[in-house]
Protein backbone atom coordinates (compact mmCIF):
# COMPACT_ATOMS: atom_id res chain seq x y z
CA UNK A 1 0.00 0.00 0.00
CA UNK A 2 1.41 3.29 -0.72
CA UNK A 3 0.77 6.63 0.71
CA UNK A 4 1.09 10.02 -0.08
CA UNK A 5 1.53 12.57 2.88
CA UNK A 6 0.71 15.84 1.22
CA UNK A 7 1.62 18.85 3.20
CA UNK A 8 0.55 22.48 1.96
CA UNK A 9 2.67 24.89 3.25
CA UNK A 10 2.53 28.82 2.89
CA UNK A 11 5.41 30.56 5.38
CA UNK A 12 5.07 27.28 7.78
CA UNK A 13 9.38 27.26 8.29
CA UNK A 14 8.80 27.35 12.64
CA UNK A 15 6.27 24.79 12.48
CA UNK A 16 7.50 22.62 9.48
CA UNK A 17 10.64 20.95 10.25
CA UNK A 18 9.18 19.32 13.51
CA UNK A 19 6.19 18.35 11.47
CA UNK A 20 8.81 16.40 9.15
CA UNK A 21 10.71 14.80 11.72
CA UNK A 22 6.99 13.44 13.14
CA UNK A 23 5.93 11.68 10.20
CA UNK A 24 9.47 10.44 10.08
CA UNK A 25 8.66 8.58 13.01
CA UNK A 26 5.30 7.08 11.73
CA UNK A 27 5.71 3.51 11.23
CA UNK A 28 2.20 1.87 9.49
CA UNK A 29 1.95 -1.91 8.82
CA UNK A 30 2.71 -2.68 5.12
CA UNK A 31 2.39 0.99 4.04
CA UNK A 32 5.38 2.54 1.69
CA UNK A 33 4.88 6.17 3.00
CA UNK A 34 6.10 9.43 1.02
CA UNK A 35 6.01 12.88 1.97
CA UNK A 36 5.73 15.99 -0.64
CA UNK A 37 5.57 19.85 1.16
CA UNK A 38 3.48 21.91 -1.57
CA UNK A 39 4.78 25.30 -0.74
CA UNK A 40 2.67 27.66 -1.80
CA UNK A 41 4.55 30.62 -2.77
CA UNK A 42 5.90 31.43 0.58
CA UNK A 43 8.11 33.96 1.85
CA UNK A 44 9.80 32.38 4.31
CA UNK A 45 12.02 29.82 4.61
CA UNK A 46 9.74 27.04 3.90
CA UNK A 47 11.37 25.03 0.75
CA UNK A 48 14.33 25.31 2.54
CA UNK A 49 13.34 23.60 5.60
CA UNK A 50 11.56 20.62 3.43
CA UNK A 51 15.00 20.79 1.13
CA UNK A 52 17.14 20.10 4.47
CA UNK A 53 14.58 17.38 5.71
CA UNK A 54 15.26 15.86 2.16
CA UNK A 55 11.77 15.58 1.59
CA UNK A 56 10.13 15.98 -2.25
CA UNK A 57 8.98 19.38 -2.90
CA UNK A 58 6.42 20.86 -5.47
CA UNK A 59 6.86 24.72 -5.25
CA UNK A 60 4.24 26.71 -6.76
CA UNK A 61 5.88 29.64 -8.16
CA UNK A 62 2.35 32.02 -7.36
CA UNK A 63 0.36 31.79 -4.21
CA UNK A 64 -2.56 29.35 -5.23
CA UNK A 65 -4.23 29.55 -1.83
CA UNK A 66 -5.09 26.41 0.30
CA UNK A 67 -6.74 24.96 -2.46
CA UNK A 68 -4.72 24.91 -5.43
CA UNK A 69 -2.24 23.49 -3.01
CA UNK A 70 -3.97 20.48 -2.79
CA UNK A 71 -4.70 20.13 -5.50
CA UNK A 72 -0.96 20.04 -6.49
CA UNK A 73 -0.01 17.32 -4.26
CA UNK A 74 -3.53 15.11 -5.22
CA UNK A 75 -2.87 16.05 -8.40
CA UNK A 76 1.13 14.45 -7.84
CA UNK A 77 -0.52 11.57 -5.65
CA UNK A 78 -3.10 10.24 -8.68
CA UNK A 79 -0.17 10.49 -11.53
CA UNK A 80 1.99 8.39 -9.61
CA UNK A 81 -0.79 5.41 -8.76
CA UNK A 82 -0.31 6.23 -4.61
CA UNK A 83 -3.52 4.16 -3.23
CA UNK A 84 -3.78 7.10 -0.57
CA UNK A 85 -3.31 10.40 -0.46
CA UNK A 86 -3.13 12.05 2.93
CA UNK A 87 -3.39 15.82 3.38
CA UNK A 88 -1.86 17.27 6.63
CA UNK A 89 -1.89 20.69 7.28
CA UNK A 90 1.58 22.53 7.51
CA UNK A 91 1.03 24.33 10.72
CA UNK A 92 1.27 21.44 12.97
CA UNK A 93 -2.06 21.44 14.08
CA UNK A 94 -2.61 17.93 13.01
CA UNK A 95 -0.17 14.91 14.72
CA UNK A 96 0.86 12.51 11.88
CA UNK A 97 0.50 9.40 14.21
CA UNK A 98 -3.57 9.90 13.55
CA UNK A 99 -2.92 8.83 9.62
CA UNK A 100 -3.75 5.40 11.06
CA UNK A 101 -7.16 6.24 12.48
CA UNK A 102 -7.90 7.70 8.85
CA UNK A 103 -6.11 4.58 7.19
CA UNK A 104 -8.49 2.46 9.67
CA UNK A 105 -11.61 3.96 8.08
CA UNK A 106 -10.24 3.87 4.22
CA UNK A 107 -11.22 0.53 3.21
CA UNK A 108 -14.87 1.26 2.63
CA UNK A 109 -15.07 5.12 1.78
CA UNK A 110 -13.05 7.44 -0.81
CA UNK A 111 -13.02 10.40 1.57
CA UNK A 112 -11.88 10.19 5.13
CA UNK A 113 -11.95 13.64 6.93
CA UNK A 114 -10.26 13.47 10.49
CA UNK A 115 -12.93 15.25 12.75
CA UNK A 116 -11.81 17.16 16.27
CA UNK A 117 -14.54 18.27 18.13
CA UNK A 118 -14.90 14.41 19.40
CA UNK A 119 -12.21 15.14 21.54
CA UNK A 120 -12.43 17.47 24.58
CA UNK A 121 -8.62 18.28 24.09
CA UNK A 122 -9.45 20.19 21.16
CA UNK A 123 -10.39 24.10 21.96
CA UNK A 124 -11.86 25.80 18.81
CA UNK A 125 -13.14 29.76 19.44
CA UNK A 126 -16.80 30.32 19.66
CA UNK A 127 -17.13 32.24 15.83
CA UNK A 128 -15.23 29.03 14.64
CA UNK A 129 -17.43 27.02 16.23
CA UNK A 130 -21.22 28.51 15.15
CA UNK A 131 -19.25 28.88 12.02
CA UNK A 132 -18.99 25.00 11.94
CA UNK A 133 -22.22 24.27 12.90
CA UNK A 134 -23.14 26.41 10.24
CA UNK A 135 -21.28 24.73 7.88
CA UNK A 136 -22.68 21.35 8.76
CA UNK A 137 -26.36 22.40 8.52
CA UNK A 138 -25.34 23.42 4.80
CA UNK A 139 -23.51 20.19 4.33
CA UNK A 140 -26.84 18.62 5.53
CA UNK A 141 -29.03 19.98 2.44
CA UNK A 142 -26.59 18.15 -0.27
CA UNK A 143 -26.31 14.90 1.88
CA UNK A 144 -23.16 15.39 3.71
CA UNK A 145 -22.54 14.27 7.03
CA UNK A 146 -19.38 15.28 8.53
CA UNK A 147 -19.22 17.37 11.48
CA UNK A 148 -16.15 19.01 11.24
CA UNK A 149 -16.29 20.58 7.69
CA UNK A 150 -13.38 22.21 7.49
CA UNK A 151 -10.50 19.87 9.08
CA UNK A 152 -7.68 19.62 6.99
CA UNK A 153 -6.67 16.29 7.96
CA UNK A 154 -7.81 13.79 5.43
CA UNK A 155 -7.41 10.60 3.24
CA UNK A 156 -8.26 10.57 -0.20
CA UNK A 157 -8.53 7.13 -1.90
CA UNK A 158 -8.10 6.48 -5.98
CA UNK A 159 -11.43 7.75 -6.87
CA UNK A 160 -11.07 10.58 -4.63
CA UNK A 161 -8.01 11.06 -6.07
CA UNK A 162 -8.99 10.90 -10.07
CA UNK A 163 -11.98 13.31 -8.90
CA UNK A 164 -10.22 15.60 -7.52
CA UNK A 165 -6.93 16.37 -9.75
CA UNK A 166 -9.33 16.70 -12.36
CA UNK A 167 -11.72 19.54 -10.34
CA UNK A 168 -11.11 20.83 -6.66
CA UNK A 169 -12.67 24.21 -5.33
CA UNK A 170 -10.15 26.93 -4.93
CA UNK A 171 -12.74 29.53 -3.31
CA UNK A 172 -13.33 27.21 0.01
CA UNK A 173 -11.99 24.07 -0.68
CA UNK A 174 -12.23 22.43 2.90
CA UNK A 175 -16.31 22.26 2.80
CA UNK A 176 -17.04 22.56 -1.09
CA UNK A 177 -14.78 19.59 -1.62
CA UNK A 178 -16.77 17.16 0.21
CA UNK A 179 -20.00 18.76 -1.18
CA UNK A 180 -18.11 17.94 -4.98
CA UNK A 181 -17.38 14.64 -3.47
CA UNK A 182 -20.56 13.77 -2.75
CA UNK A 183 -21.93 15.18 -5.95
CA UNK A 184 -19.55 13.14 -7.82
CA UNK A 185 -21.15 9.91 -5.55
CA UNK A 186 -17.93 8.97 -3.39
CA UNK A 187 -18.42 7.93 -0.20
CA UNK A 188 -17.65 10.21 3.06
CA UNK A 189 -16.79 9.23 6.26
CA UNK A 190 -15.35 10.75 9.52
CA UNK A 191 -13.04 9.47 12.24
CA UNK A 192 -12.59 11.12 15.66
CA UNK A 193 -8.69 12.25 16.00
CA UNK A 194 -6.60 14.10 18.33
CA UNK A 195 -5.72 17.93 17.14
CA UNK A 196 -3.43 20.46 18.53
CA UNK A 197 -3.00 23.89 18.63
CA UNK A 198 -1.09 25.66 15.75
CA UNK A 199 2.68 25.18 16.07
CA UNK A 200 3.13 28.37 13.99
CA UNK A 201 1.73 30.32 11.14
CA UNK A 202 -1.15 32.64 11.36
CA UNK A 203 -4.89 30.99 10.58
CA UNK A 204 -6.41 32.78 7.51
CA UNK A 205 -9.66 33.02 9.62
CA UNK A 206 -9.23 35.87 12.26
CA UNK A 207 -12.05 38.27 14.05
CA UNK A 208 -15.29 38.62 12.46
CA UNK A 209 -14.23 37.38 9.32
CA UNK A 210 -16.27 33.94 10.00
CA UNK A 211 -19.25 35.50 9.53
CA UNK A 212 -18.63 36.48 6.06
CA UNK A 213 -17.04 33.49 5.30
CA UNK A 214 -19.74 31.62 6.54
CA UNK A 215 -22.33 33.82 3.67
CA UNK A 216 -20.13 33.18 0.94
CA UNK A 217 -19.29 29.45 1.69
CA UNK A 218 -22.65 28.61 1.69
CA UNK A 219 -23.41 30.30 -2.02
CA UNK A 220 -20.08 28.43 -2.67
CA UNK A 221 -21.44 24.88 -1.36
CA UNK A 222 -24.94 25.36 -3.35
CA UNK A 223 -22.79 26.27 -6.37
CA UNK A 224 -20.12 23.56 -6.23
CA UNK A 225 -22.47 20.66 -5.65
CA UNK A 226 -24.44 21.98 -8.99
CA UNK A 227 -21.76 22.20 -11.16
CA UNK A 228 -19.83 19.09 -9.66
CA UNK A 229 -19.57 16.04 -12.07
CA UNK A 230 -21.49 13.29 -11.48
CA UNK A 231 -18.58 11.08 -11.42
CA UNK A 232 -14.54 12.01 -12.29
CA UNK A 233 -14.55 12.55 -15.79
CA UNK A 234 -11.89 9.29 -16.29
CA UNK A 235 -15.17 7.52 -15.40
CA UNK A 236 -17.33 8.33 -18.03
CA UNK A 237 -18.16 5.70 -20.73
CA UNK A 238 -16.61 7.50 -23.47
CA UNK A 239 -13.25 8.10 -21.21
CA UNK A 240 -12.46 4.19 -20.32
CA UNK A 241 -9.60 2.43 -22.16
CA UNK B 1 -35.36 76.08 -25.90
CA UNK B 2 -36.12 72.61 -24.39
CA UNK B 3 -32.82 70.96 -23.46
CA UNK B 4 -33.99 67.78 -25.17
CA UNK B 5 -34.23 70.07 -28.55
CA UNK B 6 -31.17 71.51 -28.43
CA UNK B 7 -30.11 67.51 -27.90
CA UNK B 8 -31.67 66.81 -30.54
CA UNK B 9 -30.85 69.73 -32.98
CA UNK B 10 -26.97 70.67 -32.56
CA UNK B 11 -25.99 66.84 -31.68
CA UNK B 12 -22.64 66.26 -29.30
CA UNK B 13 -20.28 65.95 -31.48
CA UNK B 14 -17.88 66.84 -28.64
CA UNK B 15 -19.18 63.51 -27.06
CA UNK B 16 -18.71 62.04 -30.32
CA UNK B 17 -15.37 62.82 -30.70
CA UNK B 18 -14.25 62.20 -27.39
CA UNK B 19 -15.71 57.80 -27.68
CA UNK B 20 -14.01 58.99 -31.67
CA UNK B 21 -10.64 59.51 -29.83
CA UNK B 22 -10.97 56.65 -27.03
CA UNK B 23 -11.82 54.25 -30.34
CA UNK B 24 -8.62 55.27 -31.71
CA UNK B 25 -6.80 54.83 -28.60
CA UNK B 26 -8.08 51.73 -28.35
CA UNK B 27 -6.90 50.57 -32.06
CA UNK B 28 -3.26 51.90 -31.61
CA UNK B 29 -3.33 49.58 -28.22
CA UNK B 30 -4.73 46.72 -30.40
CA UNK B 31 -2.43 46.74 -33.24
CA UNK B 32 0.55 47.85 -30.90
CA UNK B 33 0.02 46.37 -27.26
CA UNK B 34 -1.37 43.01 -28.71
CA UNK B 35 -4.04 43.19 -26.36
CA UNK B 36 -6.90 40.61 -27.25
CA UNK B 37 -9.43 41.26 -30.24
CA UNK B 38 -12.12 39.56 -28.24
CA UNK B 39 -12.70 41.92 -25.66
CA UNK B 40 -11.26 44.81 -27.61
CA UNK B 41 -14.63 43.94 -30.34
CA UNK B 42 -17.26 44.70 -27.76
CA UNK B 43 -15.35 47.18 -26.46
CA UNK B 44 -15.51 49.21 -29.94
CA UNK B 45 -18.93 47.78 -29.96
CA UNK B 46 -20.22 49.79 -27.12
CA UNK B 47 -18.24 52.71 -28.18
CA UNK B 48 -19.76 52.42 -31.51
CA UNK B 49 -22.77 52.48 -30.13
CA UNK B 50 -22.53 56.03 -28.12
CA UNK B 51 -21.02 57.67 -31.00
CA UNK B 52 -24.28 56.78 -32.79
CA UNK B 53 -26.33 58.22 -30.18
CA UNK B 54 -24.51 61.55 -30.27
CA UNK B 55 -23.97 61.74 -34.26
CA UNK B 56 -27.82 60.65 -35.25
CA UNK B 57 -29.67 62.07 -31.48
CA UNK B 58 -33.20 62.21 -33.45
CA UNK B 59 -32.95 58.33 -34.53
CA UNK B 60 -31.94 57.85 -30.81
CA UNK B 61 -35.15 60.10 -29.41
CA UNK B 62 -37.03 57.31 -31.92
CA UNK B 63 -35.76 54.59 -30.66
CA UNK B 64 -36.12 55.90 -26.84
CA UNK B 65 -39.85 56.80 -27.53
CA UNK B 66 -40.29 53.68 -28.73
CA UNK B 67 -39.05 51.65 -25.41
CA UNK B 68 -41.02 53.62 -23.52
CA UNK B 69 -38.30 56.69 -22.71
CA UNK B 70 -39.43 60.07 -21.99
CA UNK B 71 -35.99 61.37 -21.61
CA UNK B 72 -33.41 61.06 -23.73
CA UNK B 73 -30.97 61.39 -20.97
CA UNK B 74 -32.54 58.52 -19.09
CA UNK B 75 -32.17 56.50 -22.22
CA UNK B 76 -28.92 57.43 -23.09
CA UNK B 77 -27.66 56.55 -19.40
CA UNK B 78 -29.85 53.40 -18.98
CA UNK B 79 -28.02 52.36 -22.46
CA UNK B 80 -24.68 52.92 -21.16
CA UNK B 81 -24.83 50.88 -18.01
CA UNK B 82 -26.50 48.08 -19.96
CA UNK B 83 -23.80 47.83 -22.26
CA UNK B 84 -21.18 48.41 -19.20
CA UNK B 85 -22.38 45.74 -17.56
CA UNK B 86 -22.40 43.47 -20.32
CA UNK B 87 -18.69 44.46 -21.17
CA UNK B 88 -17.85 44.01 -16.98
CA UNK B 89 -19.41 40.01 -17.79
CA UNK B 90 -17.36 39.72 -20.30
CA UNK B 91 -13.83 40.92 -18.29
CA UNK B 92 -15.19 38.54 -15.41
CA UNK B 93 -15.88 35.33 -17.71
CA UNK B 94 -12.53 35.74 -19.27
CA UNK B 95 -10.61 36.97 -16.14
CA UNK B 96 -11.79 33.48 -14.60
CA UNK B 97 -11.13 31.61 -17.60
CA UNK B 98 -7.26 33.09 -17.25
CA UNK B 99 -7.21 32.38 -13.52
CA UNK B 100 -8.26 28.82 -14.25
CA UNK B 101 -5.33 28.19 -16.69
CA UNK B 102 -3.09 29.94 -14.34
CA UNK B 103 -3.68 28.05 -11.63
CA UNK B 104 -3.83 24.91 -13.76
CA UNK B 105 -0.05 26.00 -15.56
CA UNK B 106 1.72 26.78 -11.61
CA UNK B 107 0.27 23.63 -10.58
CA UNK B 108 1.98 21.76 -13.37
CA UNK B 109 5.09 24.03 -13.59
CA UNK B 110 5.44 22.82 -10.02
CA UNK B 111 5.03 19.42 -11.19
CA UNK B 112 7.52 19.22 -13.70
CA UNK B 113 9.94 21.27 -11.74
CA UNK B 114 10.02 18.51 -9.22
CA UNK B 115 10.38 15.40 -11.35
CA UNK B 116 13.30 17.16 -13.04
CA UNK B 117 14.86 17.98 -9.36
CA UNK B 118 14.37 14.00 -8.75
CA UNK B 119 16.24 13.13 -12.34
CA UNK B 120 18.79 15.52 -11.48
CA UNK B 121 19.58 13.64 -7.78
CA UNK B 122 19.39 10.56 -9.80
CA UNK B 123 21.55 11.23 -12.24
CA UNK B 124 24.39 13.13 -9.87
CA UNK B 125 23.73 9.65 -8.03
CA UNK B 126 24.38 7.45 -10.78
CA UNK B 127 27.35 9.80 -11.96
CA UNK B 128 29.02 9.04 -8.70
CA UNK B 129 28.46 5.44 -8.30
CA UNK B 130 30.13 5.34 -11.69
CA UNK B 131 34.45 6.09 -11.59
Amino acid sequence: MRILIVIPAFNEEQALGGLLDEIREVKLPNADIDVVVVDDGSTDRTSAVTREKNVRLLRLFNNLGIGGAVQAGLKLAHREDFDYAVQIDGDGQHPPAEIERLLAAAADHDLVVGTRFAEKSFRSTLMRRMGSRWLRMILRVVGVRISDPTSGLRLYGKRALRLFSETYPYDFPEPESLSVARAAGLSLAETSVKMRERQGGRSSILGFAPLYYMLKVTLAIALSYMRAPRKPRSEEPWNQK
Amino acid sequence: MEPEVMWVNRGTWVFAGVCLVIGLVHMRLLFRERISLQGSMSYLGFLAVLGAMAVFPQTAVQVANWLGFTLLSNFFFCTAIALLAILHLRALVTLSRVQLRSVALTQELALVSERLDRLAKAEAQRSQSTP
